[in-house]
């Protein structure tokens, strides 16, 4: 992991990076770290539900885009405002297909509790991430690809 | 990463890690399985050791209740903060019964 504290020039912002590679064994390490920087600003359900955020979309990155392959990178940015939280998760990985984000939301958790094989083993975390987070924006460009997550300060 | 105990015949499964995550979901799944394969069907997870459990953790412990069957039952415990907030968030706490401490799973369990 490499933090490195930036002073933004922005007003009232301030913004942390950290990075670490492709290793689910490093996700809770890169997880602790962005509640730590948020915890000054959140409650701690709000820090509940940005942890969980980060966690899911760094496994997505690293379990799909990379598919299990060590040694790629994964940049975490919060930058943290007088009423929000805004994390990227940046990636080099092969791009997610956006219409999966945008199909993600608590209709994946509609199932039918009396009927255990609907209920869902898998595919829950873009679904987790959109109920957790206030925006949720997907860019690729240039080889480059960024989940912007953002939590508005209660 | 697991440890268990068996109380009145039913079988309570401590976990021994602050978080259950994709990173031990497989160890967590493989170390379930033996228990229930041991002919147990009767299951406590205690969680209240648990402070953190992610998608990957929750589908394992959802394969678990699958791999038991109709006649088994796996109950939750001690599960508290970001652990029952996404067990409520998820449906799942109406799929699994949550009791606040083993000792009332165990009680409902062998009733």
């Amino acid at each position: 992991m490499r933090p490195g504290k930036t002073g933004e020039s922005t007003r009232m912002a301030s913004s942390i990076s950290l990075s670490i590679d492709s290793d689910l064994d490093k996700v809770a390490h890169i997880a602790r770290a962005v509640r730590g920087v948020c915890s000054g600003l959140l409650s701690t359900d709000d820090a509940d539900a940005v942890e969980i955020s980060v966690v899911e979309a760094i496994n997505n990155v690293i379990k799909h885009g990379y598919q299990g392959q060590p040694g790629q990178d994964v940049e975490v940015h919060v930058v943290l405002h007088k009423d929000q939280v805004v994390i990227d998760v940046i990636d080099h990985a092969s791009p997610m297909r956006t219409e999966l984000l945008d199909q993600a939301s608590e209709e994946r958790f509609a199932f039918d509790e009396t009927n255990l094989d609907e209920v869902p083993e898998g595919g829950m975390g873009l679904a987790l991430i959109q109920m957790n987070m206030d925006e949720v924006e997907y860019t690729s460009e240039g080889g480059e690809n960024r989940l912007r997550m953002i939590k508005r300060v209660a | 990463m697991l440890t268990s105990e068996l109380r009145n015949n039913v079988l309570v499964v401590h976990v021994g890690e602050k978080r259950v995550d994709a990173s031990k979901a497989p160890l967590f799944k493989d170390e379930m399985t033996k228990c229930i394969e041991s002919g147990q069907n009767q299951l406590v997870l205690d969680l209240s050791g648990v402070d953190f459990v992610d998608s990957s953790g929750l589908g394992a412990i959802v394969s678990c209740l699958k791999r038991l069957g109709p006649r088994g039952n796996l109950a939750i415990a001690g599960a508290k903060g970001a652990v029952s907030r996404l067990f409520t968030l998820t449906r799942m706490d109406k799929v699994f019964t949550l009791h606040d401490s083993v000792d009332a799973a165990v009680a409902q369990l062998s009733a």
